[in-house]
């Protein structure tokens, strides 16, 4: 069934996929402190700081796209509740490492994880 | 084959990448990561490909994303179900037009898979400004081998079967 050229094929997309997966979660391990950005449409809506005061605070997020209900907790966070018709970004749970995102595409709404000691944010490339 | 024969094949077969679609975004993936999804829908675009060529095979893909996004309603996600369905339609017609000696069908419908899933992170990248969506596409590429091959090989058999239909009562 499968050709040689569709083994080689498999074999190159999962070294490929494996290596950048080891890569994004090394690039994850340099930051120190850590917060949450929480972006509509591309911009920045809010960011908190992760600390002890903050843990299991609920923040609704509530802009012309929709509505979304974000809970943080102990260096993680999560959507608790949204408005979307799939529902992908509260079935993803929690996020805790630098890097990671969640994305609700309905209500353009983006979670991201950043590191405060990061010197050369990718926004700085970009604009 | 007649235009009129071509005609009503190849929207049946929109109507049938249609339907796909629908069952499949009501199915569960049993995958952690957001938007994977089996790509069913990619197999009526496959099929297409090999049965008729390039120009037909987009144009049974764009209609798809168009009447599938008059479905489910929502205007954001027609940008990106043309683009992926595009840009893996002309990888998928690149792959199969010249390397078909090299890779089988299941090669070209992972091919399909990977170029999928690169066009919609590329694409929910430049909506959302930020460019840390690309994080997602290892694993959609890991995901995107297993349904890539499970739509090649299912095309596979369509497309045998079809082919011989097709020789008894059209020509």
């Amino acid at each position: 069934m499968l050709t040689k050229g569709d083994k080689y094929l498999i074999i190159f997309i999962i070294i490929i996929s494996l290596l950048s997966l080891v890569f994004i979660n090394k690039s994850a391990l340099h930051y120190g402190k850590k917060y949450v950005s929480i972006q509509v449409d591309g911009e920045e809506f809010k960011r908190i700081i992760f600390d002890k005061t903050v843990i299991g605070k609920t923040i609704p997020i509530k802009t012309e796209f929709g509505y979304n209900l974000i809970e943080i907790g102990d260096e993680k966070v999560r959507v608790i509740e949204a408005d979307c018709p799939d529902q992908l970004d509260v079935k993803q749970g929690y996020i805790s490492k630098v890097g990671e995102v969640i994305v609700c595409l309905p209500n353009r709404l983006v979670i991201e994880i950043k590191g405060l000691d990061e010197k050369r944010d990718v926004d700085y490339i970009s604009h | 084959m007649k235009g009129l024969q071509k005609l009503i094949f190849l929207s049946l077969l929109v109507s049938i990448g249609l339907a796909l679609g629908i069952i499949e975004s009501m199915m569960p993936v049993p995958f952690v990561a957001p938007g994977a999804k089996l790509g069913l829908s990619n197999m009526v675009i496959l099929i297409t490909l090999a049965l008729f060529g390039f120009r037909e095979a987009m144009t049974v893909g764009v209609l798809k994303s168009i009447v599938f996004t008059l479905v489910v309603g929502s205007v954001s996600s027609l940008f990106y179900s043309l683009s992926g369905s595009i840009l893996s339609c002309f990888t998928m017609y690149i792959v199969y037009k010249y390397f078909s000696k090299t890779f089988s069908l299941i090669g070209v419908s992972i091919f399909g898979a990977v170029a999928h899933n690169f066009a919609q992170v590329l694409v929910a990248s430049i909506m959302m400004n930020n460019i840390r969506i690309f994080s997602y596409l290892p694993i959609l590429l890991l995901i995107s081998l297993f349904t890539g091959y499970f739509v090649g090989l299912t095309s596979k058999f369509a497309i045998k079967n079809l082919k011989k239909t097709f020789k008894t009562i059209f020509f």
